[in-house]
């Protein structure tokens, strides 16, 4: 079985994450950057479905030229090649513009039976990928899953919403999102490291692709970020000097609040 | 270091953050580690978060003397190592000998996390390379600098912390001062031990542990004075990295040991 797993390289979630100035964009250079880590789940099941099925494990990425090193840490868990499409004239894009370059990306590995994804990344928290990229894909979509079972032609998985667990079932092939509750991802071990300085990676322009550069990038996409700004500091909280009454101030504030 | 060499250490940060269990270790695929330069990297981090077991044995040493070596082992190699610690496998080295071991009876460290067992030796394996026991030396000599840089950063960390006469004792010129000895100590000792991982012969292992022992030896010193009264409560966490060092400057080979293999090479 060959499962493709999207993977996206993000700011890491500890370091203080900056939009840039002149066009909203995610200011990549002000922090540093990871494979994301819902990312690295989705590689974990595709590694264990591969344990089971066999079949190739490949990554596919867009990002700019230093995503390689979040391609770099899923080689290193035991994926087996990579596809990196990087190119200027995608700066920008959004999630459906980015969904076309990845089923195009998708497109270009052979005998794809399964498409795996993160639910959301922990940059954009869009959350749409997997579905725009299933529609692209003509595939049919299992999204937010916390258990993926392959049997044969099939797969079931479990889906999680706030709503409750559907019991999705599908024929291959198809695009699995997984959530966080899905797996434990595993550290890449120190022989998985260094076999992914020797492992495949085709880097590819959007042209390679076939995709018009008019289609992508800041100009091409629907969405657009106006305006931004950064999140106001927290106000000073209301100080209250306990004379003997403090309980009742705090009850007073508390009615005061509608709270009690 | 290679950009795969600083991926590992990263994995290695991180994975030891969370536990420093021994399944972990497994888990990390450390007996695949055998190049001496990787051993730096990993020990230097192992250093770092005092993991306890028998690490040096089972990753550095053993793998060298029994090729295809996995799991957990320890072993004496009298004078320089007197004992072994528990583990699954034992072995002794004796008269340039490798032997299987047997447990006797239960010893004390100064290091709570060493659980130290006499040995006695059972029947012979083969011959015992001496590179093995560089290869032991050399990863001893990182595991004492990974400790050190972790005493000189939690006592910098509490020396801003911790305040006296009306401001963080860090502060004073004499505090100032012991830390960036303790600095300047780790970081010239850091070159000897990268080039012994390189060269590993006899003379550049030895200058290395020198270094390493001086250098994490002062690290620790200077950690216990800064810290004061709670630098000696050995509930408090920084005994880990303080009796780990005094249990290691010694093993592996004693300084005046080490001086004269130097020596040996220099005016042979």
């Amino acid at each position: 079985m060959n499962i493709v797993v999207l993977v996206k390289q993000v700011p890491d979630t500890y370091s203080e994450r900056k939009l840039a100035d002149a066009d909203h964009t995610l200011d990549r250079d002000s922090a540093d950057a990871v494979l994301d880590e819902i990312n690295e789940r989705a590689v974990e099941e595709a590694l264990q479905l591969q344990a089971t099925h066999g079949g190739e494990v490949t990554v596919v990425c867009v990002g700019p030229d230093r995503a390689t090193d979040a391609i770099r840490k899923a080689l290193s868990m035991g994926a087996d090649k990579a596809v990196h499409v990087s190119d200027a004239a995608l700066h920008g894009s959004d999630a459906i513009a980015t969904a076309k370059v990845l089923a195009k990306a998708v497109g270009t590995v052979e005998g794809v039976d399964l498409v795996l994804a993160g639910n959301e990344a922990t940059d954009g928290r869009v959350g749409a990928l997997p579905a725009m990229v299933a529609e692209l894909l003509g595939l049919p979509a299992l999204t937010h899953a916390r258990k993926v079972e392959v049997d044969g032609s099939t797969v079931k998985v479990e889906r999680e919403t706030d709503e409750g667990v559907f019991f999705l079932e599908a024929s291959l092939p198809a695009v699995i999102s997984v959530n966080e509750k899905i797996n434990e991802p595993r550290y890449p071990s120190f022989k998985g490291i260094m076999a992914a300085k020797k492992k495949p990676v085709s880097t590819l322009a959007i042209g390679d692709l076939g995709v018009d550069a008019g289609e992508v990038g800041l100009g091409g996409s629907w969405t657009q970020v106006t305006e931004a700004a950064p999140k106001p500091p927290r106000a000073a909280g209301q100080r209250v000097e306990d004379e003997g009454d403090g309980g009742v101030k705090v009850a007073e504030y508390l009615v005061g609040q509608k709270l009690i | 270091m290679t950009p795969e060499q600083t991926q590992f250490a990263a994995v290695l940060h991180k994975a030891l953050t969370e536990s420093t269990e021994w399944s972990t270790l497994d888990e990390l695929g450390l007996h695949e580690v055998t190049e001496p330069p990787d051993l730096v990297v990993l020990f230097l981090e192992l250093g770092r978060f005092a993991v306890p077991g028998p690490i040096i044995e089972s990753f550095a040493v053993l793998p060298s003397l029994l090729s295809g070596f996995t799991g957990k082992g320890s072993l004496a190699w009298p004078p320089h190592l007197p004992h072994a610690q528990q583990a699954d496998q034992l072995f002794v080295v004796q008269n340039g000998l490798l032997h299987h071991g047997v447990a006797c009876s239960e010893m004390s460290s100064v290091d709570r996390s060493r659980h130290l067992v006499t040995v006695r030796a059972a029947d012979v394996i083969g011959p015992a390379d001496a590179r093995a026991f560089d290869l032991g030396v050399l990863a001893c000599s990182a595991e004492l600098l990974g400790l050190g840089q972790a005493l000189l950063a939690r006592t910098v960390d509490y020396a801003l912390h911790r305040k006296q006469f009306g401001q963080p004792i860090g502060r004073f010129q004499a505090v100032k001062h012991q830390l960036a000895d303790t600095h300047v100590g780790l970081e010239l000792a850091l070159p000897l031990v990268r080039n012994a991982a390189i060269d590993p012969t006899p003379q550049q292992v030895s200058a290395a542990k020198i270094a390493a022992n001086r250098s994490a030896y002062r690290a620790a010193r200077v950690a216990l004075q800064v810290h004061g009264a709670i630098g000696y409560t050995a509930e408090y966490a920084l005994s880990r990295w303080l009796t780990r060092v005094r249990a290691l400057i010694t093993l592996w080979g004693t300084d005046s040991y080490h001086r004269s293999r130097v020596m040996e090479a220099l005016c042979p």
